[in-house]
């Protein structure tokens, strides 16, 4: 009997549980990212102090609880020699964040290749990705000059939900619609890719 | 009354961090203590059972466990493991016959419950010795990509040189405080 009601008790109260990879080049926002995504949903939470951030060598986690789901959030390096690191964690991703910094002109085609290799190796695994870009800086690519750059993945991407946004993760601004339409987009894909098992 | 004053300290924020020094013998963790404390490298002889330290660094109090790293004498760290706050879990990226040893028992390790909530740094240490292990390939040789649901952090440094060992207490002293 006992184990009936806990069986129940958990069934009514379990969160679908997903989990989202943040990648991108180093030093494009990625940790400021995902601070920023905490402190807009969780309640009383006081984010690290931006200046604070160093370079991530390892892994960030962070967990969020939006819209009747549970997002888990792995924020991994993306210096040149831990790219090759990121594939480790795709199989058991369920969206892709993906972090262009819009002032940085210079490496935006290496960004592009990156992203390409990324879209390719992932192909089968996540289904949806995101773009927030950095920009809380003046003369700043737009999105409208960004996703050029990038649509020339479009056949990689193939039938997965794409957004590209406009975000300030320093100040917060846009990190609220990113989130949610990639909840949406995971919940539409729930029945492709199913919540990760809890036991 | 005491109850009263621990919460005027926790206010302030010098709790005392309980962090180990974990890792196999001769990685250099002992160096590692010393050079947090007193900021010199002092000559160490092999540690059999363990040397505590209070390290202060920007305004956190730490107390630091150095642990001793020689196979017999492993099975013991788990009688530390207790209201630890962070493992400082030392490698020596030279000794690439052993690193596998050091997975093992990192994994072992981590597998503790009361170790659930701790932040883990790793550190390549001896980045000064030729054809050392990179970070990339640290990371892969302890498997940390099995590590999914723990914040860590790896960092190069180098004890006897005194590099990297501000970025990773930077970093952690970083993430304890914010997880309070």
């Amino acid at each position: 009997m006992y184990t009936l009601m806990h069986g129940f008790y958990k069934y009514m109260t379990q969160k679908d549980d997903y989990c989202v990879v943040i990648l991108g080049l180093d030093n494009a926002g990625k940790t400021t990212y995902l601070e920023a995504a905490k402190t807009t949903f969780t309640r009383n939470y006081k984010g690290l102090n931006p200046s604070k951030i160093t370079t991530t060598v390892g892994l960030n986690i962070g967990t969020i609880d939006v819209q009747g789901v549970r997002l888990n959030f792995w924020d991994l390096g993306g210096q040149q020699e831990l790219q090759s690191l990121w594939d480790k964690y795709y199989q058991e991703s369920h969206g892709v964040i993906y972090v262009i910094d819009s002032n940085d002109r210079e490496r935006m085609e290496e960004s592009k290749t990156i992203f390409d290799d990324q879209e390719r190796t992932a192909v089968r695994e996540c289904l949806c990705s995101s773009w927030p870009t950095n920009r809380d800086l003046p003369d700043v690519m737009g999105v409208r000059e960004i996703k050029p750059v990038f649509q020339q993945a479009g056949a990689l991407i193939g039938r997965r939900d794409c957004l590209t946004i406009p975000v300030s993760a320093l100040h917060g601004e846009g990190v609220d619609e990113g989130i949610k339409w990639l909840v949406e987009a995971i919940k539409r894909h729930a029945v492709v890719r199913p919540p990760r098992e809890n036991d | 009354m005491g109850g009263v004053l621990s919460y005027f300290r926790g206010l302030l924020g010098s709790r005392e961090m309980r962090i180990l020094i974990l890792g196999l013998d001769g990685a250099g963790k002992t160096t590692i203590l010393y050079r947090l404390q007193v900021g010199e490298v002092v000559t160490t002889i092999p540690t059999i059972g363990f040397n505590v330290e209070q390290v202060t660094y920007k305004n956190l109090k730490f107390q630091v466990w150095d642990l001793g790293g020689q196979t017999s004498i492993r099975p013991y760290w788990r009688c530390y493991y207790s209201n630890t706050d962070a493992i400082i879990y030392v490698v020596d990226s030279a000794d690439r016959d052993r690193i596998g040893i050091s997975k093992d028992e990192l994994l072992y390790m981590l597998r503790e419950e009361e170790l659930a909530g701790a932040i883990l740094v790793v550190l390549a240490n001896k980045q000064d010795m030729d054809g050392c292990m990179t970070v990339a390939e640290v990371h892969h040789a302890l498997g940390l990509e099995n590590l999914k649901n723990r914040t860590f952090q790896i960092f190069k440094t180098s004890a006897t040189k005194g590099e990297g060992l501000d970025q990773a207490m930077d970093w952690l002293s970083n993430t304890l405080q914010s997880r309070k």
